[in-house]
């Protein structure tokens, strides 16, 4: 257990003594756990999403010579990591609080969850 | 008669710091500005998802005028893409100037950003004439009202995004934004790549994957 996740407990505050959880660890801005990355990652992680777009357009034009069955789902896994990956890096979800995350999330499968239910009322009603 | 002794006011714990401003503490130990962004992404996501959906469960209906088969210019809609994922790229990099108090950085990775968003708008904007001329308009068919009403608040997002950072731009070019104020460029970059992963989903759900 990191001494952040010591402060993050609230085991001070139950103990009725004077918070730290709200600080910051030395070097970190509030509301992170770890250092964002350096500007160098960020570069790197722009490779990957360029590289992953790239195959995503390969397989456009692929259509035809592959099968819908495979190329749907490439084109799903891929649009997922770099969401993901966005999310996770450039957002900061990844070394920020969770507490940012859930919020994310939790739009996020609102909006699944609504998208399912439109689906399924649609059907119903044809 | 006794007097009413007034306790003196509670001091404040030093709160957390974000470029050596001090915040009050807060109860989640994270700013209320940020929780408050996110909460507002989280609530664009059911904005968007909306939108998707519509578009998705009417795209593949057959109906009058032309199919996006007909209409979409992939390797054009690519560049698009590749141009918004580089000004993501921009925009946490002016973060990272301003978190370490390079201004000068931060300056020139703000107008790299809010360029490349321009870019990106010019283009749909080119997108969208090209598919008017050739005969597909905001109420052609349930394909083309989806797709215009999705896209063009798509676009508006962006446009908002593009005049925040210039906003700030203009801020840090007078001196008014310094690296006491970096929440401030990193609420408009959490804006700023919501915007990107919009698009990420768009790309892919509504130009890549295959029509029947």
């Amino acid at each position: 257990v990191t001494d952040i996740e010591l402060r993050d407990s609230g085991a001070t505050e139950a103990a009725g003594q004077t918070s730290t959880a709200l600080e910051p660890a030395p070097g970190l801005l509030p509301g992170e756990l770890r250092p964002h990355p350096s500007p160098v990652r960020y570069v790197l992680i722009a490779v990957v999403l360029v590289a992953i777009t790239a195959g995503e357009v390969s397989l456009y034009y692929l259509e035809g010579t592959l099968s819908d069955a495979v190329i749907v789902p490439l084109l799903l896994i891929s649009m997922a990591l770099k969401f993901g990956i966005v999310a996770a890096w450039y957002m900061h979800l990844r070394t920020d609080k969770p507490i940012y995350a859930r919020f994310f999330i939790l739009g996020i499968v609102a909006a699944i969850t609504l998208f399912g239910i439109v689906l399924v009322g649609l059907e119903i009603l044809s | 008669m006794a007097t009413i002794e007034q306790a003196p006011p509670p001091q404040a714990p030093a709160g957390p710091t974000h470029g050596g401003d001090s915040h009050p503490p807060t109860s989640t130990g994270a700013s209320n500005t940020k929780l408050a962004i996110w909460l507002f992404l989280a609530s664009d996501c059911l904005f968007f998802g909306a939108f998707i959906s519509a578009y998705l469960l009417y795209r593949g209906r057959p109906q009058l005028g032309p199919t996006p088969a007909k209409v979409y210019s992939i390797p054009f809609t690519s560049v698009s893409a590749f141009v918004l994922l580089m000004s993501s790229l921009t925009m946490v990099l002016a973060l990272a100037a301003i978190q370490r108090g390079d201004l000068r950085r931060l300056r020139i990775w703000l107008l790299s950003t809010a360029l490349l968003g321009s870019v990106f708008v010019s283009g749909q904007i080119y997108e969208f004439t090209e598919f008017s001329r050739k005969g597909l308009g905001l109420s052609t068919n349930l394909f083309s009202s989806t797709f215009f009403v999705l896209t063009g608040f798509h676009g508006a997002h962006v446009t908002i995004g593009i005049i925040w950072l210039l906003s700030l731009w203009v801020l840090a070019t007078q001196g008014r934004l310094t690296q006491a104020d970096a929440e401030k460029v990193e609420i408009a970059a959490l804006y700023w790549h919501f915007v990107d992963v919009v698009w990420i989903v768009i790309f892919t759900l509504v130009y890549l994957i295959p029509t029947k």
